[in-house]
């Protein structure tokens, strides 16, 4: 057997052994130096801790090599031969595979390949391959000391020597170290330094739970998250090489050598239903040590090893279980975390660190850009944002808007301008709003979600409060702070403290928040963006009174939500109907479900964060062009021509709601430009919320002072007239100084002489305003003028 | 197969060794010497088949002794034994010499954990790989369940077998053999005795009362964080890894083994690197943790805990009657209120039957409100006791501010021993909880008091629990009960039903042992009660709930939802396999009578 490693005077046999280790292929390692070194370091290991025997014994009902297989009569390889040289090395191309072959092969891979990428590359000075590229800049640089050779180019060229080297990996990679080393020496004969062959990118990756005997001693290539790193071992060591064919002895070779064992798990991806992650350990050797760290998304490639178990000092049988662990070639990171697709890889800049780029990440971006491409792209977005939840399209739009969110712009002055949207939904009990929140919360990386009952907002500690009257328990947490860059989902807005609500006003514009704890004001950054639903005072929304009258929220704050959106139950047959069937559904696992096509959620989480870190849209000249004309109409609209009265229907603040949305709408297409399009689209969604939320029910017209100070230009027309005519009632009626008349009664005349209608709030209140002016005093329900 | 050449019970082995014998030499002649054993790996070449025959056809079950903290130590290493647990962590697979040529013969080690004879070197072997389950005695178990330990009945898990489609699924490959013929007798023999010692000693932390003196840490404090008490580490053969979920409970039958040898300390155990590479076992101690491994195994539904289940179709007429007595017994120990009572019960049938994204189906957590620390004392007692009689698992937890501060609910993953630290809500599916709220006062919580609270939130939401995995968290789908008792609504756990408790009476009733198997009984037989889909009721249900909204606008989908899941449970509740009208007006009936105790 030993003949099969001469006959090439070139090459040194691939196999490398000494006399007190057994000769198994099992036994070393990819590289001729560092194999000697491991032989030694494995050495020190059985004196100090494992025998030497059984080494892996291998299955090879997997590896039928029908044309290699010219004398397999024992390809149950097991080189554990106890100790000594007696022990007849039995490799595992027990076929025919000649060690010439694969060595000219692989030299014919380096000197030879090309990569296709370069097919249109003229460059006459370095008109070589890929590979004897990469091989002179080691060379110049003097400072590597490993090629990275890229597995798929290896298949292209050569698919019989890909799957040599992955079924047989330690021979294979032994004598590419000793090709490599040939070809380094005769290009640049003092070089000194060991190179290190490091495949990568296998062909197939496997699942680290689907490992199984039938791997072991083959390359593989898997996926995980590093979750324990060991210290580094630092290792000087001697070691001697013996040469199987004429038995020659080298000289001790020194040979410096770090080591560290990871922990690789599965990543939440691969997990079935109802399992636990696995792990591996991986065994790194000299520049792979410390590549990764706890928590890093890496993809190994390797060679995955199992060695046996001594149990105990005295035992002389061996316990027959082993430990399996990967012997790492190559190790690369990925991504970070599912939610930030976009984390390590660049997109725009194919110029990028090689080894940080990953196809899978490439393919997954490809994917969201296609996506993004669809003509019906934002149907397609807003279909898929609660597609159990119906109609409502609008107020998806407006929601998406938020998810994907505006630039924020600070200005050199110092002044800046958010670029969240913050989206308020008002509405009756029993319509879809509490989904729809908790919908965004699963969307938003970020996403808190919290009820205004129980939320202080800013606090940085949460309480357990219980109402003193009913018992009801309740948890106050501060929820802002923890969503900063996310969206703060706030259900029962109009239950939240007036204390609490203060709080949010700077939020929503300076996008901080400020704690006072012991004696210092701390502000914390809270640039979130706020989507709140509230329910009407009453039970049911009036849509005889404000916005404000309904929910009881300071004008102030309301100013600040960029969409408001009334959701009404408008008792319609068919929609109860549809919901119905919608919970029948649920409940008989119906199989008449209607299916939508739509995204499904981590799709859509992908895409939102993509466009949000990627795409920064900017305003085209068209685009600000038709935000002017489209804000100067919506102005104009207010005052029309025969009113006397002027309606405020859009305000400064309008536009920059509108810049958000328009924004927004672009990141939707992925696109850098905002366009014409977009704006007329934002002051489609903004026109639709205001005329929902600002329209003045007496006139019909949309009102922003309605929002603004909760009372419409109409209603204060009408106000100001009560005013003067409970005036000049009491000015008739009523003597300076004379008898209280009760409030009954002013009503009546008021009623008798006025064309509109009154009640007795109304007068209240003007004659409140009486009163600041000192015409009149109140007891009670007695009026007396003064 | 022919059982009684071997002992199979006193040394297992020897059947599964002289079995492989034969087969590998039958397998040899066959193929001409050449690699006769190649295909026995992840198969079984006829052990298993033996034991299945010997186990289930020849009542051999009842010899098999059940493995538990009490015997640990008394039972012979390698005979056969059994154990019912928890699978509480799943520690991979594991690699070993499943065959070797020792001369001419092949021989095995499947079952085992070290080689009977010693492995010449070098030898012609085979790696196999098992996997390797952590379990531990349910947590929460009660005391009724393991009365039926010598043995189930033959007939009844025939039946069983054949009414659940889920658990014929997860059974799979074992299903040929446990389905059993009407041969098997179901007397329970002398080997009970033994049993049922460990009773009393493994179920003391159970027998919690509602206290509010009691220890904030309940479920025993982590009794079953790995190492510190009594659990099992099971080796598992020849199927997916996948047929095991975490937290499912489970019979394993297999080999006992207990090496001294395996138990000595590793050498150089401060050498880090070596303790990276090895596996999670070495922390469990021979000594302590004994190892089985599994020949047989099943999982295991509350059914499977009944000691003496009635032979009988559960035909609605019998149905009525225990739910009658079942009915009014908790009508007695709620005060004679018989509408929390009617409640009670269909919480008590509930399960989780469907999810749709975020959506859960069938869940019924129910909130009683009207408590006070003296009245949980009275009626959270009397209810505590009754759980514990009639559920396999339930467990009391006493809310309050320390508690929710300090008490370890999240399980997590310790990536430094590899082991998944277990915590309060690491609970098998068909939990009971208790919540006693009447303890929470206004407080401030801490980091770890928001997190716990997040958890029991997203618990009574989505009927999930989330594992920390330090870089990652797992969702873990569960479908526990869910109890509040409280003074006031509870926000911080949203209960589906609120329910004001009014007593008229104090509690004063006993149940013979012959009612509370009757009615455990029932409550096993109508939860898992298959449920009919009629076209024409999902059209009567559609009009119903058109004309509800049309009626009271403020209901909405959940609303609407929790009925129907009122109604399913209701028509169950009266053995009846599909809904009807007149399940669906209980449903409103009491709906209207809850809503008018509200006002």
């Amino acid at each position: 057997m030993a003949s099969r490693g001469g006959g090439d005077g070139n090459s040194p046999p691939p196999s490398v052994s000494s006399p007190d280790t057994p000769p198994h292929p099992g036994r070393r390692t990819p590289s001729g130096a560092a194999a000697a070194a491991r032989q030694q370091q494995q050495r020190q290991n059985w004196t100090g801790r494992f025998p030497p025997t059984p080494s892996t014994p291998m299955s090879t009902d997997d590896v039928p090599l029908s044309s290699e297989a010219g004398d397999d009569d024992t390809p149950e390889t097991d080189g554990g031969g106890g100790a000594g040289a007696d022990a007849t090395p039995v490799f595992v191309w027990g076929t025919n595979i000649s060690v010439q072959d694969v060595n000219a092969a692989i030299l014919r891979f380096l000197r030879h390949f090309r990569d296709p990428r370069d097919a249109g590359r003229v460059d006459p000075v370095m008109d070589e391959g890929k590979y004897m590229r990469a091989i002179h800049r080691i060379l110049e640089l003097e400072g590597g000391e490993s090629l990275d050779v890229d597995a798929h180019d290896v298949f292209d060229h050569d698919p019989d020597l890909y799957g040599k080297m992955v079924r047989y990996p330690l021979e294979v990679l032994a004598i590419f170290d000793i090709v490599l080393m040939d070809l380094v020496a005769r290009i640049e004969p003092l070089f000194e330094k060991h190179i290190q062959t490091r495949i990568y990118n296998l062909k197939s990756s496997i699942c680290l739970r689907n490992l199984n005997p039938s791997d072991i001693e083959k390359m593989v290539s898997i996926k995980g998250m590093i979750i324990r790193c060991s210290s580094v071992i630092p290792e000087l060591k001697e070691a001697v090489f013996r040469c199987l064919v004429c038995g020659f002895y080298s000289e001790p070779v020194m040979v410096d050598r770090d080591k560290q064992i990871i922990k690789l798990q599965e990543t939440p991806d691969e997990i079935p239903e109802g399992g636990t992650p696995h792990t591996v350990s991986v065994l790194m050797h000299d520049k792979l040590v410390d590549a990764g760290k706890p928590g890093d998304r890496v993809e190994i490639t390797g060679i995955y090893r199992a060695m046996s178990i001594r149990v105990g000092p005295t035992q002389r049988t061996v316990k027959s279980i082993f430990k399996t662990y990967i012997d790492c070639l190559h190790i690369k990171k990925t991504d970070k975390s599912r939610l930030h697709v976009e984390d390590s890889m660049d997109a725009d800049n194919p110029n990028a660190n090689k080894t940080t780029e990953d196809d899978f990440l490439r393919d997954k971006v490809e994917k969201l850009k296609e996506l993004s491409k669809l003509p019906d792209i934002y149907d397609k977005l807003t279909r898929s944002l609660a597609p159990n939840i119906w109609e409502l399209d609008d107020v998806k739009r407006g929601l998406l808007c938020q998810l994907f969110g505006g630039n924020p712009l600070r200005l050199p002055s110092g002044a800046s301008f958010r670029g969240d949207i913050n989206v308020l939904l008002v509405g009756d009990p029993g319509t879809s709003k509490s989904q729809l929140l908790q919908y965004m919360h699963k969307l938003s990386p970020r996403g808190i979600y919290t009820s205004g009952r129980g939320s202080s907002a800013v606090g940085l500690t949460a309480y357990v409060t219980k109402d003193p009257e009913t018992g009801e328990t309740v948890l106050e947490s501060g929820a802002l702070v923890l969503s900063d860059k996310g969206v703060c989902c706030i259900d029962e807005f109009d239950k939240m403290s007036d204390n609490a609500r203060s709080m949010l006003h700077e939020v929503m514009e300076q996008q901080t928040v400020s704690i006072a704890k012991a004696g210092i004001i701390a502000s914390l950054n809270a640039r979130t963006s706020v989507l709140a639903c509230a329910n009407p005072t009453e039970s049911r929304y009036n849509p005889r009174l404000s916005v404000i009258d309904n929910i009881h929220l300071p004008p102030t704050l309301l100013s600040r939500f960029d969409l408001i959106y009334l959701i009404l139950d408008k008792a319609d047959e068919q929609t109860d109907r549809r919901l119905a069937k919608h919970i029948v559904s649920l409940h008989f696992e119906n199989p008449n479900i209607e299916e939508l096509e739509v995204l499904d959620l981590p799709t859509l989480v992908a895409y939102i964060s993509y466009a949000r870190k990627h795409i920064q849209p900017q305003l085209s000249d068209e685009a600000a062009e038709e935000l002017t004309r489209g804000y100067v109409e919506m102005r104009k609209r207010g005052n029309s021509p025969g009113s006397r009265k002027k309606v405020i229907t859009a305000t400064a603040r309008q536009i920059e709601s509108l810049i958000r949305l328009s924004e927004a709408l672009a990141r939707m297409r992925f696109s850098e430009v905002v366009e014409v399009r977009d704006v007329v689209e934002a002051f489609r969604l903004l026109e639709v919320a205001m005329q929902q939320s600002a329209t003045d029910h007496a006139t019909g017209t949309i009102d922003m002072d309605l929002i603004m100070t909760g009372i419409s230009a109409s209603e204060r027309q009408r106000r100001d007239n009560l005013v003067a005519a409970t005036r000049n009632l009491v000015m008739e009626k009523m003597q300076l100084g004379g008898p209280s008349v009760r409030m009954i009664e002013l009503l009546e005349e008021i009623r008798k002489q006025s064309s509109m209608e009154v009640h007795l709030h109304d007068l209240r209140s003007a004659l409140g305003t009486l009163m600041t002016e000192g015409a009149v005093v109140i007891h009670g329900d007695s009026v007396k003028r003064v | 197969m022919v059982g009684p050449q071997y002992d199979l019970v006193g040394n297992p082995l020897g059947a599964v060794r002289s079995t492989f014998e034969r087969a590998a030499a039958a397998a040899a002649a066959e193929s001409g010497g050449h690699e006769p054993v190649a295909a026995f790996r992840g198969k079984d070449w006829g052990a298993s088949e033996v034991f299945r025959s010997f186990l289930f056809e020849q009542g051999g079950l009842d010899k098999v002794p059940v493995l538990d903290e009490s015997n640990l130590g008394l039972i012979k290493p390698n005979t056969l034994v059994r154990f019912r647990g928890m699978v509480q962590d799943m520690l991979g697979n594991e690699f070993y010499v499943g065959a070797f040529k020792d001369g001419s013969t092949w021989r095995t080690n499947k079952f085992s954990d070290s080689s009977p004879f010693s492995m010449p070197h070098p030898c012609d072997s085979h790696l196999w790989e098992r996997h390797l389950f952590h379990c531990v005695p349910v947590p929460g178990q009660n005391s009724w369940t393991r009365e039926s330990s010598p043995g189930p009945d033959l007939r009844r898990m025939a039946s069983c077998l054949t009414s659940e489609q889920r658990e014929k699924r997860k059974r799979g490959a074992d299903n040929d053999a446990m389905d059993v013929s009407e041969s098997g007798s179901g007397k329970t023999s002398s080997s009970s005795k033994k049993t049922k010692d460990g009773v009393q000693i493994s179920n003391s932390s159970v027998e919690m009362s509602m206290n509010e003196e009691h220890v904030p840490e309940m479920n025993g404090g982590d009794h079953h964080i790995p190492g510190s008490s009594f659990s099992c580490l099971v080796k598992v053969y020849d199927m997916p890894e996948s047929q095991v979920k975490l937290n499912d409970v489970s019979e394993f039958i297999g080999v006992y083994t207990f090496d001294p040898e395996l138990a000595a300390p590793s050498d150089n155990s401060d050498d880090i690197m070596f303790d990276l590479m090895e596996d999670v076992t070495a922390q469990l101690p021979p000594s302590k943790v004994p190892r089985l491994h599994c020949l047989v195994w099943r999982n295991l539904s509350a059914h499977d805990f009944l000691s003496r289940p009635p032979a009988v179709e559960p035909s609605p007429i019998l149905l009525r009657g225990i739910r009658q007595s079942l009915l009014s017994h908790l009508t007695l120990v709620l005060g004679k209120d018989e509408l929390a009572a009617q409640c009670l019960l269909l919480h008590l049938l509930s399960r989780l039957r469907n999810k749709v994204d975020v959506v859960t189906v069938g869940r019924l957590s129910l909130n009683f409100t009207g408590f006070n620390r003296e009245s949980v004392s009275i009626f959270g007692n009397q209810l505590n006791n009754l759980f514990q009689r009639l559920l396999p698992y339930s467990q009391v937890i006493p809310l309050s501010i320390e508690y929710l501060n300090t008490a370890t609910l999240q399980p997590r993953k310790d990536n430094q021993s590899g082991r998944l630290v277990t915590g309060v809500l690491q609970l098998p599916q068909g939990t009971h909880l208790t919540f006693d709220e009447t303890l929470l006062q206004s407080g401030s919580l801490t980091s770890k008091g928001v997190e716990n609270t997040m958890l029991l939130k997203n618990l009574m939401e989505s009927q999930k629990v989330e594992y920390d995995f330090e870089f990652y968290k797992l969702e873990m789908a569960t479908d526990v009960q869910l109890l509040t008792l409280s003074e006031g609504k509870s926000n911080i756990l949203p209960s589906d039903l609120i329910v004001s408790f009014r007593p008229s009476s104090v509690p004063a009733v006993n149940a013979s042992s012959e009612e509370l198997e009757s009615w455990r009984w029932y409550l096993a037989t109508v939860r898992s009660l298959p449920q009919s889909t009629e076209t024409d009721t999902y059209q009567m249900i559609q009009d119903e709930m058109v004309n509800a909204m049309r009626d009271d606008r403020s209901l909405g989908c959940s609303e609407l939802s929790r009925w129907l899941t009122m109604a399913q449970i209701m028509a169950a509740s009266f053995g009846e396999k599909s809904l009807s009208m007149e399940h669906w007006q209980m449903v409103k009936e009491l709906e209207r009578l809850r809503k008018e105790r509200l006002q």
